[in-house]
């Protein structure tokens, strides 16, 4: 498999393509006066930009698998969340550089490059195009605080007519490259991007999800739920610490129905039925503390690459987990404990006080049947932030192990920092973020 | 990043803004020259223009003289070369596949203005 870096990197040579085109095509009088030069610049941000778009559309289709080269969907997210962000930073100052340029002829000529009459409709799609952008981007960097979840992403569907209306400002005015290029790396980046907006709203639906029945509702603390789940008819395939995303059907709930949010399996592969943690976190997962047995579900995935070899401990391992992050731990030991495999593994479980100590019972008996395991257990309200000191005494060997950390963004800041502290390089630490906002 | 793109964010609405004021503020009527005062050329005369040592164009019965601005023109000369001495509007309007210059553009021609197309 690719290292998760290089398939980073080759998405952002790609959008490379068309910029590389584009200068193919510059000639001196692109940097005869300070006019043409800004203008060149505008026309080169514009490219770049719409280029990053594209490849941000392409990147959101959640194709089942397709995280895996990117080192699992959130960090794939990362590399989305980038794209996005750079492209909106370069398309606002498209126009602003070709106004600027234009203004060497007079701030009537500026002001007519920005706002041609209305029979424009290569720039004024190009407005629309960048307004929405504005709009469903708005959310995702908190311009206006930070916004719920559903509300977040219905805005950001936006992004679908953003990117049709910005392809019609490019293919418009067209000539951006040289010849054939223009429409061959337009097209091909637009099939890209549309390819993957129709997996995520047409075929994921039908064919990506897989029903499930809620078979058994256990309540591991006061404000998680542990769903059981068999299949109607196909088992989900998947490794240990891999999450889905699930939507309940159950009529009866007070929120969310039919609303798919992520959640890590906290089941073993070899079961026959899924088991996902919920915490009460939202109004979605609040309400899914009261689903009913026998309702229906939609399972889709599985998503993720967080342990190196889900079956098995090739290297010794070092767990960190605080809360509901103690998920992919408790499937990988429950994983392990079902094959009667050795765990040369430290798990810190990390949790605010003994309330809220989630499956503690059941994490003890699974560390005392793996052979190596250790459980090491840390209340933020007696010890604090969990210290180097901490760290390094529960686990003195640290610098030699694989470190696995799953938890809330402090936390997991907090131990990378310690573990690179004691020197353990950043490729053995490996994390899996629970916001994807 | 989030400050880098809320900055920009502003940034851009303020320099459209900016724009805008400065435009509605300065809505002077611009002092173009017609072309009444400079020569006016025949048909026969400009039609000797047609090279780019010399590239005479007709744009709504103005003549231009762009030898000097076609080595800055965007295009390989041969695109502007196949106008020179010629009626040229349409070309102008439409650069061959239906779309207009610029505002930009149609304000540099000014600079190039020569005289007037001769009524017979």
């Amino acid at each position: 498999m690719i290292r998760a870096r290089t398939a980073r990197l080759l998405v952002w040579l790609l959008a490379l393509v068309p910029v590389l085109l584009l200068l193919l095509g510059f000639g001196a009088s692109d940097l005869a006066s300070p006019a043409a030069a800004l203008n060149a610049l505008g026309r080169l941000t514009g490219v770049a930009g719409l280029a990053l778009l594209l490849l941000a559309a392409a990147l959101s289709a959640r194709v089942p698998g397709f995280d895996q080269p990117f080192g699992g969907l959130t960090k794939l997210w990362h590399t989305h969340h980038l794209l996005g962000a750079w492209s909106l930073v370069l398309l606002l100052l498209h126009p602003v550089l070709l106004a600027m340029a234009a203004g060497a002829h007079g701030i009537d000529v500026a002001f007519a490059t920005l706002f041609p009459p209305l029979s424009d409709i290569a720039t004024w799609s190009g407005w629309v195009a960048l307004i929405l952008m504005m709009v469903f981007l708005a959310p995702s960097f908190h311009f206006f605080g930070r916004p719920d979840y559903e509300r977040w992403k219905f805005i950001h569907r936006l992004a679908g007519p953003a990117v049709i209306l910005a392809l019609v400002h490019t293919f418009y005015f067209s000539r951006t490259m040289p010849g054939w290029a223009d429409v061959a790396v337009w097209s091909a980046f637009a099939a890209l991007a549309v390819g993957a907006v129709t997996w995520r709203f047409v075929f994921s639906r039908r064919i990506g999800r897989l029903n499930y029945r809620v078979k058994a509702v256990n309540e591991p603390a006061n404000n998680v739920v542990e769903l059981v789940l068999e299949p109607k008819k196909r088992l989900l395939n998947y490794q240990a610490g891999n999450f889905v995303y699930m939507a309940p059907f159950d009529r009866k709930l007070d929120d969310g129905y039919g609303e798919e949010h992520p959640y890590t399996l906290s089941s073993s592969p070899d079961e026959d039925t899924l088991r996902m943690a919920v915490k009460d976190l939202g109004d979605a997962s609040r309400a899914i503390q009261g689903i009913r047995v026998g309702s229906k579900v939609t399972v889709e995935g599985p998503y993720g690459r967080f342990f190196k070899s889900p079956d098995q401990i090739q290297t010794p391992e070092l767990w960190v987990a605080g809360g509901i992050g103690i998920t992919p731990f408790l499937a990988r030991m429950r994983h392990l404990t079902g094959r009667g495999e050795k765990a040369d593994a430290h798990l810190i479980f990390c949790v605010q006080d003994e309330a809220r100590a989630l499956f503690l019972d059941e994490l003890q008996s699974l560390a005392d049947a793996l052979p190596g395991c250790h459980l090491h257990m840390h209340y933020f309200y007696q010890e604090g932030p969990v210290s180097q000191e901490y760290l390094e005494t529960a686990c003195p060997d640290l610098t030699e192990r694989e470190i696995y950390i799953c938890g809330p963004t402090p936390l997991n800041h907090l131990i990378q920092r310690h573990a690179r502290a004691a020197g353990v390089p950043l490729s053995r630490i490996h994390t899996e973020e629970f916001e994807l906002l | 990043m989030k400050k880098l793109t809320y900055t920009l964010f502003v940034a851009f609405w303020a320099v459209v803004l900016t724009v805008a004021g400065l435009y509605a503020m300065d809505h002077k009527e611009a002092a173009k020259s017609n072309g009444d005062e400079l020569p006016a050329y025949t048909w026969e005369e400009i039609a000797k223009h047609d090279s780019l040592d010399s590239c005479w164009k007709v744009i709504d019965g103005k003549v231009y003289d762009f030898t000097d601005y076609i080595p800055d023109h965007p295009t390989p000369p041969s695109v502007m070369e196949r106008w020179c001495g010629k009626e040229s509007s349409e070309a102008m309007r439409t650069k061959g596949y239906g779309r207009d210059h610029s505002p930009a553009a149609w304000a540099m021609i000014d600079d190039y203005l020569v005289g007037t197309v001769a009524k017979d």
